[in-house]
Formats: structure tokens, sequence, C-alpha cells
């Protein structure tokens, strides 16, 4: 036995040494970067906390950030609820065979190129020649400027964002429902209680621990929405799409400003930490183990 | 069936460790050059590399450029990589990250947008070259015109000899504009008798017709509205120097007195009363229903409307005509005219051609592609479709567009010839960051009442002033 100590390190190494590789020196140096003056092209020169205190001063990186902020509780709420909903319609109402074939239905925009789906978008949405609009028209609905609008674009990006990822929280959810006892539902209904009280008292409260993994992921993911608003919209109209990870790669691509870029994904990871972080500490109070 | 379940059980963990052991070297040899990136075109040994915009399909289409090449300089090998990228933003981005990891190539293919970034940045100038070849290069001046040569100075330096460009023109659907009673309109005609047109169209026309179709982008957007109302978003100046060339080249022509060291822009200019004015004109067409809030994109996506007649005009250069041929359009079912006129007829353009990296491994080497690029039978080879314009006058005839019209084809070196003020693409150095703070105030700009209309001036100008790096 004393022989085979190292056999787990060799099958680890091929993944430690990936993540070391392509996750944790792309940190560190992302870290270390935010603190320099660097252009890609001339030698970084080292800058303090000078690149922190230019970005948060930025009006464009304080709307971008109060955007996906908003996005995140717009499009959160609505994937884990649409999610959810979906989950116990299926779960309740359908035989296997269909519940099969909506499982892979729901789940199947997921496996899409986003950036795909957004430019397939852009011409649905587009407001004098997409089909949305006339599908409109069929209803005397005057034409909607989709894209071209503050309110329009961001709904376009809620809706095609929340289309394109409720499905992994729907996949979460059905594995959460299938894994409640059927005795705790036969006990309710023994007591009489309706569908509505078995879904407040029984289905939610015990699927709690499904929802804090679900919620969390979708935070997580929610707050680096890139693809999107940069295809269909570009972040515009003005800054009204623009999201966090968006200033990043403009502030590094196209600026050229890539200790400023660094020092704002230090900024959005510090976020997305406290934000799962205070996700963790509220589940003690609202998440109920069996 | 058994013996061979046995066979296999009887393989020891060594002995498979073993086999995945020789497998994965085996497979990493296998793969090395992939891995090391040393199968990238050029890459390992000297051959000169040239980086386009494009698909594989491109670079694979310039194999005959190359081969023609190869003739004249055998002792040269040449390997072209395409990049592929939304737009030229794209490409620089994606280029600035292969320098970055230092595959910097040879000889890049760049457009105006990214002339002053690689003059600032990447390129050789070409000043030493060209003096050097003079008597071989005056047969390609005499048949450029000089603004697209002075497009390419930065400073007084030449960074690259023009081969292909575009102005941004007025295109029209000839059928919309029969059904409106409508001709094409007079070389003279103003931005008052295009709103007339558009007015007319839409009555003419069903309820899905567009009179006027833009796409939110530095070139075809805002940019030439600006310009015909003689201003910009940025101030333009003119660097000095570049008498080296005028006086040499041009000397003969009557507009060399008026050129100098390029154009430069160096500070915004959103506030100028003329630069609102021309917003609100726009504005007002898109209030009446006469243009569409423009949305970010190339016009590409629009070819397939305009040939189904949906689209009245829309402005873009030579590069649409054998577009409209392959969406199927007949000659005479488009056509085109020059931007109209406000306080000038100024039209803006861009052009592009290689430039020399300084990290070029053999600069003679990559200096004889580009002369022979800007040769008559190279150009003849590279733009033998109407997908853009040549640079040389002689060869944009009727030749070019035989069978695939517009009528007006002279109207594209027209653009250059009778409107000697015709400008570039305003594009600094930092044209990527530019580039994005126009675009996301233009559609505020034009969408709403004349305090949004202010207060996207205002956003326009901090975001430019941000762009460049003033504050």
């Amino acid at each position: 036995m004393k022989q085979q100590r190292w056999l787990p390190w060799v099958f680890l190494a091929p993944t430690i040494a990936g993540m070391g590789i392509f996750t944790l020196i792309p940190i560190v140096a992302s870290i270390v970067l935010a603190f320099f003056h660097w252009d890609i092209i001339s030698a970084p020169e080292f800058v303090g906390f000078a690149n922190f205190a230019e970005v948060a001063q930025s009006p464009t990186v304080q709307v971008s950030f109060l955007n996906t902020i908003l996005f995140v509780v717009v499009a959160v709420a609505l994937q884990l609820g649409i999610a959810l909903g979906l989950a116990v319609l299926v779960t309740e109402k359908l035989p296997n065979w269909l519940r099969s074939f909506f499982r892979s239905a729901l789940f199947f925009p997921l496996v899409l190129s986003a950036a795909s789906v957004s430019i397939f978008m852009k011409y649905l949405f587009n407001e004098k020649f997409g089909v949305v609009n006339w599908l409109l028209s069929l209803l005397n609905i005057p034409s909607v400027p989709w894209l071209t609008s503050p309110t329009g674009s961001a709904a376009v990006i809620v809706l095609v964002y929340v289309w394109q990822n409720f499905g992994f929280s729907f996949l979460l959810f059905l594995g959460g429902l299938a894994s409640i006892p059927t005795e705790t539902y036969e006990a309710a209904s023994l007591d009489g209680a309706t569908g509505w009280r078995k879904l407040v008292q029984i289905t939610l409260p015990l699927l709690s621990p499904t929802t804090l993994v679900a919620s969390v992921m979708a935070i997580i993911s929610a707050l680096q929405v890139f693809d999107q608003p940069y295809v269909l919209t570009g972040g515009g109209p003005g800054d009204s799409t623009r999201t966090a990870v968006m200033v990043i790669f403009e502030t590094a691509f196209q600026r050229l400003e890539f200790g400023q870029a660094s020092a704002l994904g230090v900024i959005l990871t510090i976020i997305i930490m406290l934000i799962t972080a205070a996700q963790f500490r509220l589940s003690k109070r609202f998440v109920f183990y069996q | 069936m058994a013996s061979k379940v046995g066979a296999v059980g009887d393989i020891t963990r060594r002995a498979a460790l073993g086999a995945l052991g020789v497998g994965v070297v085996g497979v990493t040899a296998a793969s090395w050059p992939r891995l090391t990136a040393a199968d990238i075109p050029g890459r390992g040994d000297n051959s000169l590399s040239i980086v386009i915009q494009g698909t594989k399909a491109d670079a694979a289409a310039r194999e005959k450029l190359v081969a023609d090449f190869n003739k004249v300089h055998p002792e040269i090998k040449v390997k072209v990589q395409a990049i592929q990228s939304v737009d030229w933003k794209d490409f620089f981005v994606k280029l600035l990250t292969m320098v970055a990891a230092g595959q910097s190539p040879d000889l890049v293919y760049v457009a105006t947008e990214g002339t002053q970034l690689f003059a600032e940045r990447l390129a050789e100038p070409l000043d030493r070259f060209v003096q050097r070849d003079a008597s071989v290069l005056q047969e390609y001046f005499d048949d450029v015109h000089p603004s697209l040569v002075e497009a390419m100075m930065y400073k007084g330096s030449l960074y690259q000899l023009p081969l292909d460009w575009n102005a941004a023109n007025m295109y029209f659907n000839t059928s919309a504009l029969k059904k409106a009673g409508l001709e094409l309109p007079p070389a003279d005609w103003s931005h008052l008798d295009f709103r007339n047109m558009l007015s007319s169209m839409k009555q003419a026309n069903g309820s899905d017709f567009t009179p006027y179709y833009w796409t939110n982008r530095l070139f075809g957007g805002v940019v030439p509205w600006l310009y015909i109302n003689d201003t910009s978003f940025l101030k333009e100046t003119k660097a000095s120097g570049g008498r080296w060339l005028w006086d040499g080249f041009y000397k003969n022509d009557p507009s060399s007195k008026m050129r100098a060291g390029g154009s430069l822009w160096e500070s915004p200019n959103a506030l100028d009363s003329r630069v609102e004015e021309s917003f609100d004109f726009l504005r007002g067409l898109v209030k009446d229903g006469l243009g569409v809030r423009p949305e970010e994109g190339g016009g590409n996506s629009l070819v397939g409307l305009f040939a189904s007649g949906r689209i009245g005009s829309t402005p873009a250069g030579g590069y649409w005509v054998e577009g409209l041929h392959e969406a199927g359009m007949k000659e005479d079912e488009f056509d085109v005219s020059f931007f109209p006129k406000w306080r000038t007829q100024r039209h803006q353009f861009g052009t592009a051609g290689y430039a020399i990296m300084k990290t070029a491994k053999d600069k003679d080497a990559a200096w004889e592609f580009v002369k022979w690029a800007a040769s008559k039978p190279a150009m003849e080879v590279a733009f033998a479709l109407p997908t853009t314009t040549p640079t040389r006058r002689s060869m944009v005839n009727e030749a070019l567009y035989s069978g695939k019209g517009p009528k007006h084809w002279k109207v594209f070196y027209d653009t250059l010839d009778k409107f000697p003020s015709t400008g570039p693409i305003p594009a600094p150095p930092e044209q990527a960051a530019v580039e994005t703070a126009l675009i996301k105030n233009v559609s505020l700009a034009v969408s709403g009442d004349q305090a949004q209309l202010k207060n996207a001036m205002k956003s326009l100008e901090r975001d430019l002033d941000l762009a460049l790096g003033r504050n």
C-alpha cells in the first residue's frame, strides 16, 4: 500500500497542471497586472492603486456595474422561477416519455453557442424586418424598437439570456424534485393538504438545498454576462445594456488599458465572492435539509 | 469468447498504465506541431508571413497572387494567414494579441481604421523604400489619387501603399425610385432634396418598405452627414511634413500644395453646433419614419433586403456591387450617386494596403512584396471583381462593372476627382475606443427629443476625451 501512495498524484497531475497553467497563473497574473499600466506592446509600468482609482471614477464603469446588478436581479429571478415552475409541472403532470422529451428540449438552448443564438435573435428582433415585429403587426401592435431603445434592448437581452440558460436550473430542480420522498406527499395528502400547500410547505422547503446551488450558479453566471449584450446591442443604446464584463473587454482590447481591465476583473471577482459568501451565510436560515 | 475476455483480464494494472503512458507520449508527439503552434503558416521557416482579414478561403484566394510574386522573386517564400473577424476593430484586437504573444507577422493588410494605430506602434515607415525605388513607383502614384496616399501618411511618413478603397456613396433601389416617379438625383443635390426623395419613396412604396437604412458604425453611419456639413465629431488637423512625397511624385498634381503629412484627430468636437445640426437632421428622418434607428453592424447584412426591394437607399461603397449582383440584382435595378451636398459635398472614404511590421524579419523582402502588390498586374489579379474599388484609376473602368452595373459606376472614382477635400475615416491611433464612444451615443442622439440629443452630445464629448486619453 505504501508503494502506491504516489499513484493518486499521478492521476491528479494532469488536472493540477491544467488548473495551474490555465486558471491559477492567469488569476495571479491578472492580480499583479492590476497594479501596472500595460498597453500590450510597451513594457508594463508599476502604478500602484491608480488603476483602481481610475476605474472607480469612470461613469461608464459605474453604469455598467449597476446594469449588471439589475440584470442579475431580473434574469436570475426569471431563470429560477421559470425553471422551477416547469420542473414542478413536468414532474407532476407528465408521463415519463414526455418528461424525457421536455428535459432534452428545455436543456437544448444551453448547448448552443451564445454568440450564434444572439446573431439569430438580432434578426428576429430587428425593428423593421424582424419576425417578432411582423407577428405583432398581425395583432395591430405597432413596431417596437427592440434593439435600439434602452428598455427594448434590455428586455431582449434578459429574454435571450433566460431562454438560453434556464435549462440548467430546470435540470437541477428536476433532480431535486426526484429526491423528495413520495411518502412525505402521501402523508400530507392524508392530512388533506392541497396541491398549493404541498408546494409551499413541502416542495419548496425540501428543494431549498437545490435552490441554493441553482441560485449561486445562476448569479455567478449572470454577473459574467457578455455574449448576448455584446452581439445584440454592443452595450447600447448609450450605456443602457453595457455590462461589467463588456467594460472589461473594451478596456483591455479597445482602449488597450490592460492594467485597468485587470483591476476591473479583480473588483468583479471580489463582488462575486462577496455575493456568494452572503448567499451561503443566508442559507443557514433558509435552507432545510431532510 | 471466454478466452478473449480472459486475455483482456490477464493484462496487469502495470501493463495497462504502461500502455496508457506510451499512448500519451505518442499522442503528444503526434500533436507536437499543434501544441507548439509550429503548424501556423510561416512559423519555423524564413517565409514572409502575411496576415489579412478574412477566412481561410480568402487566404487561399491569394495563392495566385503569391504564385505570381514568386515568378518575380522565387527566393522569397510567402505564407498568407487569414484572421476571421467581425470588423477591422475586431481584427486589430486579434492581431495585437498575436503581437503580444510574440507571434508578430511581417506584413499586415490594414485599412484606414488601423493605419495610425499601426503607424504609431507597430509599422515601419515606407519613406526610404519609396524614395529608393522612386523610378518604379512613379507609374503607381500617377495612377492613384493623392487623397488615398495622404490617408496612409502619419506625421509626415508614409506607412502603406493604398490598394483598394471605398467612399460612402448613396445607393438607390431604382424600382423604388420609379414607383415614386423619381429619377436618380443630379450630382449637386442637397440633403433637403434627399429628405424629399425619402418622403416620396415612403408614400409610393408599401408599409414594409424603408426609405433610408443606415448602420451605426464609423464608416457610412453618421460621419458622412458630418462631413457634408463641414464638420466632424473629432477636430481634424493636418500634420506637417510629407513634402518629400508631394513635391516628388505629385509635383504636377494641382492639389499637391494642399497636401501635408496626414490627418490628425487629437481632440473631440462633439459640442460643435454643426455636429448637433447633422445629428438633428438624422433624428428628424428617424422621427418621421423616413430612416431607421441605426443598429450596430456592417452593411453586408443589408444586401439581401436591398436586393428584395425593401430598402430604398443606403450609403455604401463600390464593395457592394458584386454582393448585389450575386443577390440577383440586374445592373439597371440599382444605381449609385454622390452623397448629397450641405455646406460642402465632402465625402468619407476608407482605404487599405500592406503595412510592414517593425518586427519584420526581412524588411527588404517585405518591401518587395508591397511594391509588387501595388503593380498593375498584381492588382488586376487581386481585384478582378467589384468586391471593392481598386485605387488605380485606370482599373475602375467599364470592364470591371460589365454586366453588373451600376450605370453610374464612374461616381466611385469621381468622388475623389470632383471633390478633392473628400477625407478619410476619422481614425486616430485610439480608433477602437473612439468608434465605441461614437456608436454608443449615436443611437441615443437620433432616437429621442432635443434634450436627449444634447445629452448624447455631451456624453459623446466626455467619452471621446476618455478614448483619446485626454483626462
